[in-house]
């Protein structure tokens, strides 16, 4: 294995008119490695997609695949396979035929063809749907065959559009399931592009986070997650979202003391977040719904409770603040006077003005 | 107030001569103040059913009565419903606060002026688009508009509020919190409402009742819990739950289940009212209700997801695919076998053939 | 109840029946009664009042084919046969230019973005605004010095007013429905920007190339002032040729009605044979759902 990455992606820019759509992108993907491309709908994320592939003219920048550079050739001489959001088949050709076009196109032998597409077909489980035209072919077929001929070539680096976008939700989640060995099977340096955020977790070796043009953040998913650089990142991730409460942190012996929505946590933040005007950020499962007072527990107003799969999402006002838990177990009835408490471990302090991330958090101790 | 529908059905002539029965027989009563989710995949016959009690749509047989009146005859106009598009139908030239505040002004027993302003502000308020209120429908957003066609919707008086897919296209950061709000919102002026939905997480979040329906025909309808604990069939039981429940086929035996999908290994399964002897069941267990590192079954982890506050765990049993949930982290990798198991009370059997639900796990006390 | 439900829909098709029959009879009238005309003679035609009852003669088609128009003054040479020929000659020649011309245009109109793009798709259009005479006028004294007056090339060169700007713009369109993502799919697999045009984009706009083709033909086939001003007797087409039937001795209404049968049948062959490549639904399941 060489030591070049499959895909490395150099200030890469791609401007429509004055629309500085994406500035200055850079990131690696290592063979082998699954990196989601992670951001709200209209961030560019299929535009970056389609500027490594060849597919965006007005792209500027630098694509090396294995460590060549291809930023001069065409789509086809890139050593790419890409997945498209709405499966892009070619209508009239059989699902076979779609699936060996890319050997078709670098005259690979009728006999090879025939075992290749066998072999990815069988991967996919879609054997038996070989010989329909895409509009016989379910959506999930369609998504798998799709897959299958971006598969099939064996590209060194692998793009993937939401390919589970346009899937049902039940189908979508066994094929989450699936992917990630469906992944080191083709051991391409893999580039996923989702808007849904447990897929990103899910998938993800590591997450790039595009936002306003530029990757905001890139690390493992737990990182993103529990130490979001910005406050733009955090509220991509967590259903329901993060709580945010604005707070002006106090000195405190071990780091700062803050005090939001009745609750009063002890930070081991910067000494330069004293004073300065702060969003306490806390995610709703680290939020603890008491039906009498405990020691450091906050009163509460419970205003709804509503389901979500296993778990209760809580809307509370505490201290003048709307603030949402997400708790296992029962709760009082909405109406009721609650306390809430919340673990400092899983809190995070961050700039009301830039929004970037103060505190690194780390447990000290909850302040009485 | 009350809906009653009463073996509704809806038959569309279809185009090669084989009439499509949309919906069949349909009996469904949600009473005074109570919030029903409708839930279905795509063709299940959901819409239609909405359509006919909104007036959209003729009735093929059956009768829909709203608050002791028969209304399946009636012009849509005359039905006292309102509702929410799910292609938001927003009224283009007008700004979001007369799009809003249109159905109170047109109405003869409407409220007066400042009242209906005072509402549209309300409204506008819960579903944070008060900063919105002089724009028009144009420019904004499918989250945006969505909201602003619930608020019209909302800001009426009605007898029966439809609600379809009224979240589907809300921004993820606010549908948690205005699922929350809308259902409050509902409760505390003792609304009656029917919300359509494809999405289970939206009909738990907000419905006290939910009818699964599929293929026309009413699966089961009940509160959330039981649909959950107490699912009438395979159906019910796989179509609601996130991930999807874990469903594998098995055979009774005198010492308990024996499962085909691991190697016909034996499981006791004491407390649970079996079928007889040799009958052929699905045996089917929640994901979040399997311990890891513990218990009868054994397999191979294939991956290992942790989604922030829940982790998936997909185990490998011979060809079958099994997932666990766990709410804290588990330090498992990819390759490594793993133990695991699940109570008795946890367990759901159902016919082999017909996936009507045979027997569940005792009820907890 | 169920009986008179019955009743009622049984006599809601049959009015439904009647006013289809006589919207189609109304339509269809005109056609039907040059159809008649054409097995009549001259006589038979005029007469007062007209009747559907005659006896069917072919004489006129007779005269057509073999070029001899006989009428109460004598017999007179007619070239209706090569007239038929020149409007076949003229009208496929010059859709078949415009769609190699309009086709590649179309889909560069449709998938890129240039400056001028649109201007420049939009002069082509106006191509149609001008009334035809007015440029019909200049164009006759420089096709006389070029030496293209009276040549098929200067009337096929002139047709392209006509089918150009149709070609394009319907194509284009059809192109534009096409997602582009097809196209990208297929490039990324390996093949280079040719193939994908030839193998992707025309399979895909097929049905508009077809429909446009066909449009165009029409048009062409039905021209008459181009012709009759660029076009002396052994170049015109059909339209023009119909002059002929204005005799000194009368309008030879018998021969007229077999010769605008005769010409529709050619256009009529034509779009029954481009209708399979005009249904719709080529595309349909191409991407999602």
């Amino acid at each position: 294995m060489s030591a070049d990455p499959g895909l490395a992606v150099r200030a890469l820019s791609v401007t429509f008119g004055r629309n500085h759509l994406l500035r200055g992108i850079d990131f690696d993907v290592a063979e082998g490695e699954t990196l989601v491309l992670f951001g709200p709908s209209g961030v560019g994320k299929t535009v970056l997609l389609r500027a490594i592939a060849g597919l965006e003219p007005a792209a500027r920048g630098e694509v090396r695949v294995a460590g060549r550079d291809v930023s001069m050739r065409g789509p086809e001489a890139r050593g790419i396979g890409m997945a498209f959001q709405n499966f892009a088949l070619y209508p009239h050709m059989s699902a076979r035929d779609n699936i060996a076009s890319p050997l078709r196109a670098r005259g690979v032998s009728r006999a090879e063809i025939e075992r290749r597409v066998g072999a990815v077909a069988d991967l996919l489980r879609i054997g038996h749907v070989l010989g329909h035209a895409p509009k016989e072919l379910s959506n999930g077929q369609k998504q798998r065959t799709a897959l299958a001929r971006a598969l099939v070539g064996e590209p060194r680096v692998l793009l993937l559009d939401d390919p589970l976008r346009n899937v049902d939700a039940k189908l979508r989640y066994e094929m989450r399931l699936e992917f990630p060995r469906l992944l080191r099977t083709a051991g391409a340096a893999t580039l996923y592009v989702t808007q849904d955020y447990r897929e990103a977790m899910a998938l993800g070796d590591r997450v790039a986070i595009l936002l306003d043009g530029r990757i905001a953040q890139t690390a493992p998913p737990e990182t993103v997650y529990e130490h979001p650089d910005s406050v733009a990142v955090a509220r991509l991730f967590g259903d329901p979202p993060i709580n945010l409460l604005p707070c002006r942190p106090t000195e405190s012996t071990g780091g700062v003391q803050v005090a939001a929505a009745g609750l009063r946590l002890t930070l081991p933040a910067a000494q330069h977040a004293i004073g300065r005007d702060c969003l306490l950020g806390l995610r709703p499962e680290a939020i603890a719904v008491h039906a009498a007072a405990l020691p450091g527990a906050a009163p509460a107003q419970l205003n709804a409770t509503t389901p979500l799969h296993e778990r209760l999402v809580v809307l509370l006002r505490a201290g003048g603040e709307e603030v949402v838990a997400s708790v296992l177990g029962e709760v009082p009835v909405p109406g009721s006077a609650v306390w809430i408490s919340a673990d400092p471990a899983q809190a995070t302090l961050f700039d009301a003005g830039s929004g970037a991330r103060i505190a690194a958090p780390a447990p000290v101790r909850e302040a009485a | 107030m009350s809906l009653l529908l009463d073996r509704l059905s809806k038959t569309y002539p279809g185009r090669d001569g084989h009439p499509v029965r949309a919906v069949l027989g349909l009996d469904l009563h949600v009473e005074d103040g109570e919030i029903v989710a409708l839930l279905g995949s795509s063709g299940c016959g959901k819409t239609s059913t909405l359509r006919m009690i909104a007036g959209f749509e003729s009735v093929t047989a059956g009768t829909i009565t709203l608050a002791g009146r028969r209304i399946d005859g009636q012009p849509p106009d005359r039905r006292g419903v309102a509702m929410a598009f799910e292609g938001y139908a927003l009224y283009p030239p007008l700004t979001i606060a007369e799009n809003i505040g249109f159905g109170l002004v047109r109405d003869k027993r409407g409220l007066s002026r400042e009242a209906a302003a005072q509402r549209v502000r309300e409204m506008a308020e819960m579903l944070e688009i008060a900063p919105l209120l002089a724009r028009r429908p144009g420019g904004l957003s499918g989250g945006q508009q969505q909201r602003a066609s619930l608020a019209r919707a909302l800001a009426r008086d009605a007898a029966l509020y439809l609600l379809d897919e009224p979240m589907g296209q809300l921004e993820p950061q606010l549908r948690a919190v205005l699922r929350g709000r809308v259902k409050a919102a509902l409760k505390s002026r003792g609304c009656t409402a029917l919300l359509v939905t494809h999405d289970q997480t939206e009909a738990n979040a907000m419905a006290d009742r939910i009818a699964v329906m599929e293929g026309g025909v009413l699966q089961q309808y009940g509160p959330p819990a039981v649909l959950r604990e107490r699912p009438a069939n395979l159906f019910v039981a796989t179509f609601l739950g996130e991930p999807p429940m874990n469903a594998l086929a098995a055979k009774v035996q005198p010492e308990g289940l024996s499962l085909a999908d691991a190697a016909g290994q034996c499981i006791p399964l004491p407390g649970v009212k079996l079928p007889p002897d040799g009958v052929n069941v699905v045996l089917g267990v929640r994901p979040h209700h399997l311990h890891l590192g513990e218990g009868p079954l054994s397999g191979t982890v294939i991956s290992n997801q942790w989604l922030g506050d829940q982790a998936h765990v997909v185990i490998e049993l011979r060809e079958k695919i099994i997932v666990a949930v766990s709410h804290t982290r588990v330090k498992l990798r990819a390759g490594e076998r793993i133990a695991f198991g699940f109570r008795p009370a946890h367990a759901h059997i159902f016919d082999g053939q017909t996936g009507r639900a045979l027997a569940h796990g005792p009820q907890p006390a | 109840m169920a009986r008179i439900d019955g009743t009622s829909a049984f006599l809601a098709r049959g009015l439904r029946t009647l006013a289809l029959a006589v919207i189609v009879l109304f339509f269809l009238f005109p056609i039907l009664w040059i159809v008649l005309m054409s097995f009549q003679t001259n006589e038979q035609i005029l007469r007062i009042p007209p009747s559907l009852l005659f006896d069917p003669t072919i004489v006129n088609y007779r005269a057509l084919i073999s070029g001899k128009l006989v009428t109460a003054a004598g017999q007179l040479d007619l070239p209706f046969m090569r007239n038929l020929g020149n409007s076949v000659l003229l009208s496929s020649v010059s859709v078949l230019l415009s769609l190699v011309l309009g086709v590649p245009a179309a889909y560069a109109f449709a998938r890129f973005r240039f400056r001028l793009g649109e201007n420049i798709a939009f002069t082509l259009l106006s191509f149609r605004f001008a009334p035809p005479l007015l440029v019909l006028l200049p164009l006759s004294l420089y096709f006389q010095d070029l030496g293209l007056a009276n040549t098929y090339t200067g009337l096929v060169w002139v047709y392209q007013l006509i089918c150009l700007p149709l070609i394009l713009w319907i194509v284009r369109g059809y192109f534009e429905d096409a997602s582009p993502d097809i196209e990208y799919a297929y490039r990324v697999d390996g093949h280079s920007w040719w193939r994908a045009f030839t193998r992707i984009a025309i399979p895909l706009a097929g049905p508009g190339i077809a429909a446009a083709g066909l449009l165009a033909f029409i048009f062409a086939w039905n021209n008459f002032v181009f012709a009759l001003i660029l076009a002396s007797a052994d170049k015109q087409p059909v339209t023009v040729g119909a002059l002929a039937f204005v005799t000194a001795s009368g309008i030879q209404y018998g021969q007229i009605a077999a010769a605008i049968v005769l010409s529709i049948l050619p256009t009529l062959a034509l779009a029954l044979y481009a209708q399979r490549w005009l249904v719709e639904g080529l595309s349909l399941g191409a991407v999602k759902g």
